[in-house]
């Protein structure tokens, strides 16, 4: 017993010092700026630049996994000590830290107000409060939406390959429940899509209004019909086991993936480089992107924000507000492929004209502006992030044969009355 | 407990040293009364800085509506505990909590048991095998946690595969309760069945030798004499285990919480339908997925306050079977 409490001390003490050494500090007369972001943002060569030309600024990146970088903010914003001095914020969650804005820094007051227009005005909004008086975060990537599909399983089931003639198989989700089933009738042992919760969330990503109102941040799930045509062609889906019932972007995923168990899935701009990475070398070409069913929607992007509790929040704000200028995000698209989220960027004949190789070279520069033009937001309210997974699990018990798509839908309906008080 | 008894104990044999010379200098003998106290005040000094003043706190916290990054939004009394009690998944996860509990301790004694007889006879080699059942220890939790998931996987998993030899159909370790259950406790006891086996053995090795030796004169087999010397002999050991284990299994969050494919989406329910979420989970669930620390407080403390219940139990059986002796 008294073994485990040592160690827990010990480790309590690791992490107490670890955040001790986490505050900006000023060595050798430079002023250290800390980046705390998730996955791949491209901004590591960026940064060495930025270095170069500012000799007075030290910049260190912090790089964790998003899900821990969200909960690690909360505590360090509610604890008043340990953040980064700027954070990356993912626009699932922003809206639940906009609730928290007394904690950031109002990069108005900097003078962000005149750099509005370089953004689609959409993201432009999303980044701001009370009315666009409040910046909270400066636009970096968008994650508009595609969907990829594997051309050789396409081929064994008697569907077509070239991407024009898959994009006219599904101009709704109807229509991709059909090709799914047409899919399962010829290769049973196929599942047609990884997981019906990216079908529904990408249902949902293509309305203005998911499960709270616009207007006045009200929840709505139960009586926003979409919601429920949402999950409703999701589950039917899951429920006729043409879903493999995988946690998206999990190890399982990852496996699945390589061993090419399933045949398409939804693909916002960003999940290129996922698949690429979990499917390896060996199927490069077997993927191709297409666009998704339903017309445009986005799917995640983020924005960078300037905790208050930072030293240096001008320094902090030059450094984000370069990091997203137009110039930069060129860059980090033609790098990692994460979409711009400033139409002037994504309209440039450069960008529009980037194709990638390991997706077959599928025009993804066109494809992806192209359903960044047509693409309705979707309004995130403040607890969005909360009720939203309530959702997913109902989907994976319908996958899992433990509940009927009704039962799923009843039980998920209280549950997420519940996360939105 | 057990610290409390041990300076219990040095101050006793401290004062009957120093009783026995009298003559020595007041300073020795301030010394000698309350160095032993100097010396086991950091302890204290840190227990009350990590232990005791985050209890307090986080009593003080369950009593309020308390937001994880905004704060404290105002006193409720025991609003939350009322919420607890009728709230069906905190139920859901105690049974869980207590399901697993039983699942992974019972098995894991009875089997460290058996291999601290094995290692007690004198293998050859005996300190490779000594340190070899501790290695599972070692092993980072984490790690484990990641080859036992990928071990329980449902398509691609080795235990469905070996199953698939004989004639069992692939099971989707994650969907159904007693199969998540199941992997999880393994888990748990690969961990610690050779960590308590080798309390055991050392238990083990202080029986006195005669005793085997006249049972064997009397013609006892070798399983009469373990159970009827070996183990009334380590009594006190295995007491001490079954007190650790309790304390442990009841707080067990990173095997099912690294199990739960979920966990990394944040998403952390413990399976689709709360399958193996444990308590802890459902306080990590709380406080840290849906910001809810006055609540996630008041699981904290009834988690408190199980594992006291329990605590007591195993005490009085101490104390109850020690008497008998």
């Amino acid at each position: 017993m008294s073994r485990r409490l040592v160690g827990s001390v010990a480790a309590t003490l690791v992490m107490v010092l670890a955040a001790g050494c986490g505050g900006s500090s000023e060595a050798d007369g430079k002023i250290e700026l800390s980046l705390g972001l998730f996955s791949d943002f491209g901004y590591d060569k960026l940064i060495e630049e930025y270095m170069a030309s500012h000799s007075n600024i030290k910049i260190e990146q912090r790089k964790v996994k998003m899900e821990q970088h969200n909960t690690q903010l909360a505590t360090q914003l509610a604890g008043g000590r340990g953040a980064a001095d700027i954070v990356a914020l993912e626009e699932g969650v922003i809206s639940q830290f906009r609730a928290s804005k007394d904690k950031f820094v109002n990069l108005a007051e900097y003078g962000a107000k005149d750099l509005k227009d370089q953004w689609a005005e959409w993201k432009w909004n999303q980044g701001t409060a009370d009315g666009g008086e409040f910046v909270l975060g400066l636009g970096t990537d968008m994650g508009s939406l595609g969907l990829c599909y594997r051309r050789d399983l396409f081929e064994a089931a008697g569907l077509p390959t070239d991407r024009t003639e898959v994009a006219k198989l599904w101009p709704t989700w109807e229509d991709y429940a059909k090709v799914a089933d047409q899919f399962t009738a010829k290769t049973p042992n196929v599942k047609f899509v990884d997981t019906g919760r990216n079908v529904y969330k990408a249902i949902l990503d293509q309305t203005e209004e998911g499960y709270f109102s616009a207007k006045d941040d009200s929840y709505i799930a139960e009586s926003n019909a979409k919601v429920k045509t949402a999950f409703e062609t999701a589950a039917a889906i899951g429920a006729k086991q043409q879903t493999g019932a995988l946690e998206p972007f999990s190890q399982d995923w990852n496996v699945a993936l390589k061993q090419g168990s399933f045949a398409t899935t939804t693909c916002p701009a960003w999940a290129l480089a996922l698949i690429k990475a979990g499917a390896g070398d060996a199927a490069a070409g077997k993927w191709d992107v297409t666009t998704a069913p339903g017309g445009g929607g986005n799917w995640g992007g983020s924005f960078l924000a300037v905790p208050k509790q930072g030293k240096h929040p001008k320094e902090a704000y030059e450094l984000a507000k370069w990091l997203t200028a137009p110039e930069q995000q060129k860059r980090i698209f033609k790098e990692t492929g994460n979409l711009p989220s400033q139409p002037k960027v994504y309209q440039d004949a450069e960008v529009q004209a980037t194709v990638n190789d390991y997706f077959n070279n599928a025009p993804v520069g066109q494809i992806f502006a192209t359903s960044a033009e047509s693409l309705k937001p979707t309004y995130r309210g403040t607890k969005d992030s909360k009720v939203g997974p309530v959702f997913g699990t109902a989907l994976t018990r319908v996958e899992q044969g433990k509940q009927s798509a009704a039962d799923a839908w009843t039980q998920a309906l209280k549950e997420a009355q519940d996360a939105a008080k | 407990m057990t610290v409390t008894r041990q300076e219990t104990e040095t101050a006793s044999a401290v004062s009957v040293s120093s009783s026995k010379e009298p003559k020595r200098f007041k300073l020795s003998h301030w010394d000698a009364k309350y160095t032993p106290y100097l010396v086991i005040a950091p302890f204290f000094l840190v227990f009350g800085i990590f232990g005791l003043y985050p209890l307090v706190y986080t009593a003080w916290v369950s009593l309020h509506d308390w937001q994880l990054i905004d704060g404290d939004q105002g006193f409720v009394g025991l609003e939350n505990y009322v919420r607890l009690f009728g709230d069906a998944n905190f139920w859901n996860a105690l049974f869980n909590t207590l399901s697993l509990f039983v699942l992974s301790t019972v098995p894991q004694l009875l089997a460290a048991l058996g291999l601290a007889a094995l290692l007690d006879r004198g293998l050859r080699g005996s300190a490779f095998w000594r340190a070899g059942v501790l290695l599972p220890n070692v092993i980072s939790v984490a790690a484990v946690a990641l080859v036992f998931a990928q071990f329980f996987g449902r398509d691609f998993g080795i235990v469905n595969f070996l199953l698939g030899f004989v004639g069992v159909d692939p099971i989707d370790w994650r969907a159904e309760t007693w199969a998540s259950h199941l992997a999880v406790s393994t888990m748990v006891m690969w961990r610690w069945t050779g960590y308590n086996a080798l309390l055991y053995l050392a238990a083990m090795q202080s029986v006195p030798k005669d005793m085997y030796e006249s049972a064997t004169l009397d013609g006892a087999s070798r399983w009469r004499m373990f159970w009827s010397i070996t183990v009334p002999s380590i009594r006190p050991t295995i007491l001490f285990t079954v007190v650790t284990s309790t304390i442990g299994g009841l707080q067990l969050f990173a095997e099912p919480a690294l199990f739960d494919p979920g966990f990394a989406a944040n998403n952390s329910t413990g399976g689709s339908d709360r399958q193996f979420q444990t308590l802890v989970l459902y306080m990590y669930e709380k406080g840290f997925r849906l910001f809810d620390a006055g609540y996630a407080a008041t699981v904290a403390w009834m988690l408190f306050v199980v594992v006291l219940l329990v605590a007591i139990v195993n005490f009085t059986l101490t104390r109850r079977i020690a008497g008998k002796e």
